[in-house]
């Protein structure tokens, strides 16, 4: 009788745990399972909370003036804009225009060359990176422990106020992942509650016809590393993939970015080359190197007329999804961090 | 008030006691060598004048999924086995093993490193919290073993090696297995000789692994060739 009352107790709070991260993070109906395993890290509203403070506060940098925010601002769909390659500490220039972040619990590495291969690590990459906040973790852990308000936020997260790596990563990755973008235009109509227009509609059949094997529906990518016929640039010399996997084979391969907010996530490429969406479909319809390791997809080449071209812009901004863009839920937490400032 | 505390603190130890004379434990001594002196960076750095001025600062290495056999069956396996060895810190040289069912082996077989499936797992606590200075930023995976100093031999800036070997990944999987046979002992000494491993590595030619590759792979298992075991 005992062992059958603790059996149900314990369902009960498994269900109850799986009810309450179901409610702070919902798969939108279309989309497909997602990757993150959310048993190794449940969410609950106070770890998001301190991630999203952690994510919005320059204290994770080494002189306290760059955070996650400054390479990925929420108006931008969270990446950098107007700079082809990101700066961070000190105006240093980075190599790599920065990604935009939203449905990161659906992939399964992270990077333009998918150096990192789980969420919960990514925040390192970032932190530690002479260019970027040029910090190290350990210092990250004390500056937290010994400010006025991190023991608290993570006692309450994890009802404990010493501060660990592995707390800190986790509320970042709790954090990111309620970054779900799935109220486009294009979700109200593939939810049936709306429909495109004509111009819309002849964009999609477009990109169906020539985009979608790579940037895959519903999440517009399909999380692999391509190349995709950009010309090396030599004041770069960035061969992507190839540095992670040192197989020849993946010399120049990139990871296929969403197009979800491409309208507000310019400039676009892993270098930002491309200044607005036009410059990127001339690129696929004539730009493309020769190469022998260009991606299958892109072997035939691409044909749309100039008109093609604007019916499939016309479609392109019905990824755009402001209720993401604008939700105070992912914006900065005045209401903590506003409190920390030291006179 | 007194008597009680007296009486609590009486059962405290007298039913700890009945609980370790229970079980057995097992005692393994990893130690730092260097030509079977003792490696320890406490506050400096260790120095031999007489090896090209060599000169060691860090050396830290992960021991995982300790396991004993008996027979070459499994008798007895650690529980969360993941141990950061530190030549720097002498409370990390030993590891102690609850042997509850009072297993008898003659095995013990234990990792260099940290395997695929951990580095897969996400962010982790204890000895593997990325603080300990053991896991990689600018791209996923620990790093299995750490040794940096400085050689008159090398010509690089400030005549430095740096050896940080890992990768979780085929074809650059780093992680060793090893196995001694041992008797049925409490206490298991292992060492690992630097001077051994410095031996069979060219400072002069192969002095900064940092990344996954084939030589750190080939390397790691030059570093697992060097632990010995010694007699109690």
């Amino acid at each position: 009788m005992k062992s059958k009352f603790t059996i149900l107790s314990a369902l009960f709070i498994i269900l109850a745990g799986f009810r309450l991260s179901d409610s702070l993070f919902v798969t939108p109906p279309h989309f497909p399972k997602p990757n993150y395993d959310f048993s190794k890290n449940p969410l609950t509203k106070s770890k998001i909370q301190l991630g999203r403070a952690l994510f919005y506060d320059p204290i994770l940098s080494r002189n306290n003036t760059i955070s996650c925010s400054s390479c990925h601002s929420q108006y931008s769909a969270f990446t950098h804009t107007d700079h082809d390659l990101s700066h961070g500490i000190d105006d240093r220039i980075g190599f790599r225009n920065s990604p935009s972040l939203m449905n990161l619990a659906w992939k399964s590495s992270f990077m333009w060359d998918g150096a990192v291969h789980h969420l919960d690590l990514q925040s390192l990459a970032p932190i530690s990176n002479p260019l970027e906040m040029d910090e190290k973790i350990e210092n990250v852990v004390s500056k937290l422990q010994t400010s006025n308000i991190y023991p608290n936020l993570f006692y309450e997260a994890f009802g404990d106020s010493i501060i660990t790596g592995e707390n800190t990563l986790k509320a970042i990755s709790q954090f990111m992942l309620t970054l779900v973008s799935a109220n486009s235009k294009y979700d109200s109509v593939m939810l049936k509650l709306s429909s495109f227009t004509l111009q819309e509609n002849i964009g999609y059949n477009l990109f169906k016809k020539n985009c979608a094997s790579c940037h895959k529906e519903p999440l517009f990518t399909n999380d692999e590393f391509k190349n995709n016929g950009l010309p090396l640039d030599t004041t770069l010399n960035d061969l992507g993939r190839y540095k992670v996997s040192q197989n020849p084979l993946d010399s120049l391969k990139f990871k296929v970015p969403t197009l979800r907010n491409i309208e507000f996530s310019f400039p676009y490429m892993h270098d930002g080359r491309f200044k607005n969406l036009k410059q990127v479909l001339n690129h696929y319809t004539k730009g493309i190197a020769s190469n022998n390791r260009i991606s299958d997809e892109l072997k035939a080449p691409i044909i749309l007329s100039s008109n093609e071209k604007v019916d499939m812009i016309a479609f392109l901004l019905t990824l755009s999804d402001k209720q993401f863009l604008f939700n105070p839920q992912h914006s900065y937490p005045k209401e903590i961090l506003l409190g920390t400032v030291k006179n | 008030m007194k008597i009680i505390n007296f009486i609590l603190a009486f059962f405290l130890i007298a039913f700890n006691s009945t609980s370790y004379s229970q079980s057995k434990r097992i005692q393994i001594s990893i130690t730092p060598t260097f030509e079977h002196q003792i490696l320890h960076l406490d506050d400096s750095s260790f120095i031999r004048n007489d090896w090209n001025n060599l000169q060691i600062e860090v050396l830290k290495f992960y021991i995982s999924n300790i396991q004993f056999l008996k027979s070459g069956k499994l008798v007895l396996e650690e529980k969360n086995s993941f141990h950061l060895i530190d030549a720097a810190d002498k409370n990390t040289w030993n590891i102690v093993v609850e042997n509850h069912e009072n297993a008898i082996y003659d095995e013990v077989r234990y990792n260099l490193g940290i395997n695929s499936s951990t580095n897969a797992a996400g962010a982790l606590g204890g000895d593997l919290d990325p603080t300990k200075g053991m896991y990689w930023t600018w791209q996923s995976g620990y790093i299995n073993f750490k040794l940096e100093g400085t050689s008159s031999v090398c010509k690089t800036r400030n005549n430095s090696f740096t050896f940080h070997l890992g990768g979780f990944l085929e074809p650059f999987y780093a992680i060793q297995f090893l196995s001694f046979f041992i008797k049925d002992q409490q206490q298991i000494n292992l060492n690992l000789d630097i001077a051994q491993l410095l031996r069979r590595i060219e400072l002069s030619k192969q002095n900064h692994i940092m990344s996954p590759s084939t030589d750190a792979v080939n390397l790691s298992k030059i570093v697992a060739e060097s632990f010995k075991i010694s007699e109690n």
